[in-house]
């Protein structure tokens, strides 16, 4: 095992195959848990008012009727085949459903994870440098009051606060006057692509509500690990060394000390960056963000279990390649790792 | 300067007081724990303040007294003024870094302080006298012995990018320290390489800011018996090419008598002799520098208690009152007993009449000891 290029590609095919049996499980769990919940959702899609005949056609369309391990034999040949299902309501199928909304949440957590990255980590390298002083304390009243703000309430204040405030709206379409080609469904770069700048403004003006709020949210993972590590860094000799080539703080603490503190941050940003995109559900649904955490939310209260499980084996992929690139991220930075 | 430990405080450094005269090696000398680190540290501000704390004192360099300097006007002492060689190689090279771009950090922060082009790099901090007193600007104290002039010239000639030109010298600090294949080292990073080799980076790191102090903290100590030897031989030799000022901290009075033109000797946080290499051998004139000489034979392992001195290193937080010394003296009296310390004072001049000090009442009798 070796840092080239091919030990990178073999760690990571040896990863992607180990993804395998986790999705298994995954599927095999919610397919259980949703049949258990709703055993019939034929009953409640149709209507209290439905006949017999229309439930029965309903099972019948969608195979409700057949034995438990058939239908999960038949899920997961669609599963593999990329035929996710179709839901029911909407009558669109759930896989290039999830897809398309896709982009969406990933521009929001990405917007958000900028700002926690630009804001958050020299936050902890303040604190830390200044660790026990006031600006110490200060910060981390900052990301621990965001910590502990629950989603739907920090989600809820910004939103009215904004709206008050600045008239700034933030359900992601509702006010948009100037609407652009959809190309990477991403509402930012789509605009931008098309070369509009008052659609631009526009765009960023949406996400930056939702953005700030899950960043502000999260922004105690960047801030308090940054922070951590840069306590077990700056003691470290090799600090002194820097600070001995006459370099000044800033470059001590901004190159030699947070280059090696990232190595940690990175990793655990990686790994939350899984976890906020899969966590979207509450703050779309706030701000009626049109990605996969809005999806979810639709599928879970209309009783659609094939976007359900979709939802939660897409969540889980997600979250699988997140710590897979946080895997990746630690050893690009860290020459010490070697690849295995 | 005192360490804050918990609710208390206890002196690390008293009383230590010494000039370091220019192109000339003094060797600081104790057992474990009698604070050479932190008067190593002390000179050039990198004792972690808390829970260092400096009371009083001066370090005047260049005329300037460091510990009166604010705080950002550090890094312009460092590097160019003042080099460090850490204790632990281990940990004193970035992990992060490959070891060619660490020491193309220092070439580069001397070379753009050379040209005026460091905006951070305050000359005026070295005080205006700098000129009156005909002293070289920051940086070129050491500048001819260091760089081959065939490489300088051959560098004017071509006039190359500065990239290639920095890349170049930082090859030629490289071989500086007898590193035979330079372009292969630089490459690499600090985990890929031995002790011995990284402590080569950090002491060529440490010359190629052309320092006019180098302050070196038992750097062979962390290192095999072997490579320590390999190590010391280098930086004898370097000290005849390199003009510059040595601070040569050790435990180890033998490598002292090798490295160093002047000694001083350090006992729990005390100076307690200091002066020319031949005369603290010849005639010491405090007891516990005898009892070091006495156990120079087993210079390799002199970390434990000294074999024979009977006691320990008193706790710092618990001095004894009057000599630091006394409950492990052979010739203590009861004036030792008792407060005041003996003062730090100029022993009865040796055969050739060099400055000789030390911290005893009784400097006479210590030649009378076994
Ligand atoms: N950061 C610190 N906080 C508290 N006490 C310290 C600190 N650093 C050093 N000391 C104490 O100060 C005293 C002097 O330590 P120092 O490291 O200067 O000794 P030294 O002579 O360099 O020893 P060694 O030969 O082991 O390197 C010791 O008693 C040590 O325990
Ligand atoms: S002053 Fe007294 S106790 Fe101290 S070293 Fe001299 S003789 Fe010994
Ligand atoms: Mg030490």
């Amino acid at each position: 095992m070796g840092r080239s290029k091919g030990d990178l590609v073999v760690f990571i095919g040896k990863r992607l195959l180990q993804l395998i049996p986790v999705l298994l499980g995954v599927v095999l769990i919610t397919f259980i848990f949703t049949h258990l919940a709703v055993p019939n959702p034929c009953a409640a899609w149709a209507g209290p008012k439905a006949t017999p005949s229309v439930i029965k056609g309903c099972e019948q369309f969608y195979g409700l009727n057949k034995p438990l391990p058939v239908q999960f034999e038949d899920y997961i040949v669609g599963l593999v085949t990329g035929n996710w299902g179709i839901d029911p309501l909407t009558h669109t199928a759930v896989l290039p459903s999830i897809l398309a909304a896709f982009p969406a949440t990933l521009e929001l957590v990405l917007a958000a994870l900028f700002l926690m990255v630009v804001v958050g980590i020299p936050l902890g390298v303040v604190a830390a440098a200044s660790s026990g002083r006031v600006a110490d304390h200060l910060v981390r009243i900052f990301y621990l009051s965001g910590w502990s703000t629950p989603t739907y309430i920090a989600g809820a204040v910004l939103f009215i606060w904004a709206s008050k405030e600045f008239g700034l709206s933030g359900g992601a379409f509702s006010t948009i006057t100037s609407p652009v080609p959809t190309i990477t469904h991403m509402s930012v770069v789509d605009a931008i692509l098309a070369g509009s700048p008052s659609a631009t403004a526009d765009a960023l003006e949406h996400l930056v509500l939702p953005a700030t709020a899950l960043a502000f949210i999260n922004m105690g993972v960047a801030t308090r690990m940054t922070r951590t590590s840069m306590l077990e860094t700056l003691p470290l000799e090799f600090v002194k060394t820097a600070r001995m080539k006459g370099l000044t703080e800033f470059w001590v603490l901004y190159k030699h000390a947070l280059r090696n503190a990232l190595i940690t941050t990175t990793t655990v940003l990686g790994l939350t960056t899984g976890a906020m995109i899969s966590g979207t559900v509450v703050i779309e649904s706030i701000f009626t963000w049109p990605g996969v955490g809005l999806y979810a939310y639709d599928a879970i209260t209309s009783y659609d279990f094939n976007g359900t499980i979709g939802v939660v084996i897409f969540f889980a992929v997600v979250v699988v390649v997140a710590n897979l690139i946080a895997d990746v991220l630690y050893g690009l930075l860290d020459p010490r790792v070697e690849w295995r | 300067m005192e360490y804050r430990v918990g609710a208390g405080t206890f002196r690390a450094l008293n009383d230590v007081s010494f000039e370091l005269p220019t192109h000339r090696v003094v060797g600081i000398v104790g057992e474990t724990g009698c604070g050479k680190s932190t008067l190593g540290h002390a000179i050039p501000r990198l004792l972690p303040q808390p829970p260092a704390i400096v009371r009083s004192g001066k370090v005047v360099f260049r005329g300037v007294d460091l510990l009166r300097l604010p705080k950002w006007q550090m890094p312009s002492i460092r590097g160019t003024g003042i080099g460090m060689i850490f204790q632990e190689p281990i940990n004193s090279l970035n992990p992060a870094f490959r070891v060619g771009d660490q020491v193309a950090e220092a070439v580069h922060i001397r070379r753009m302080r050379e040209r005026g082009l460091d905006p951070t790099f305050r000359r005026d901090v070295q005080g205006t006298d700098y000129s009156r007193r005909e002293m070289p600007r920051a940086g070129d104290v050491v500048s001819a012995p260091f760089v081959p002039p065939a490489l300088v010239d051959r560098a004017k000639a071509r006039s190359p990018p500065v990239s290639k030109e920095l890349h170049e010298e930082v090859l030629s600090f490289l071989r500086l320290v007898r590193i035979n294949d330079p372009e292969r080292i630089v490459s690499l990073f600090p985990h890929e390489l031995s002790g011995g080799m990284r402590q080569r980076i950090m002491i060529a790191m440490a010359l190629s800011g052309k320092p006019g102090l180098l302050i070196a903290d038992e750097p062979t100590s962390a290192l095999d018996v072997t490579i320590q030897a390999q190590v010391l031989t280098l930086m004898k030799e370097l000290m005849e090419e390199v003009q510059t000022s040595i601070l040569f901290i050790s435990h180890d009075l033998g490598v002292i008598a090798e490295m160093a033109d002047e000694v001083g000797v350090m006992y729990a946080g005390h100076l307690i002799e200091f002066g020319p290499v031949a005369e603290i051998f010849e005639s010491p004139r405090h007891p516990y520098t005898k009892a070091l000489l006495r156990s120079i034979p087993n210079r390799y392992k002199s970390e434990g208690p000294l074999p024979s001195l009977a006691g320990s290193v008193p706790n710092l937080s618990r001095m004894p009152a009057g000599c630091a010394f006394h409950p492990r003296c052979p010739i203590a009296r009861d004036v030792c007993r008792h407060d005041p310390e003996p003062p730090f004072v100029a022993a009865p001049a040796g055969p050739d009449g060099a400055v000789h000090r030390s911290a005893c009442y009784f400097p006479e009798e210590v030649a009378s000891l076994p």
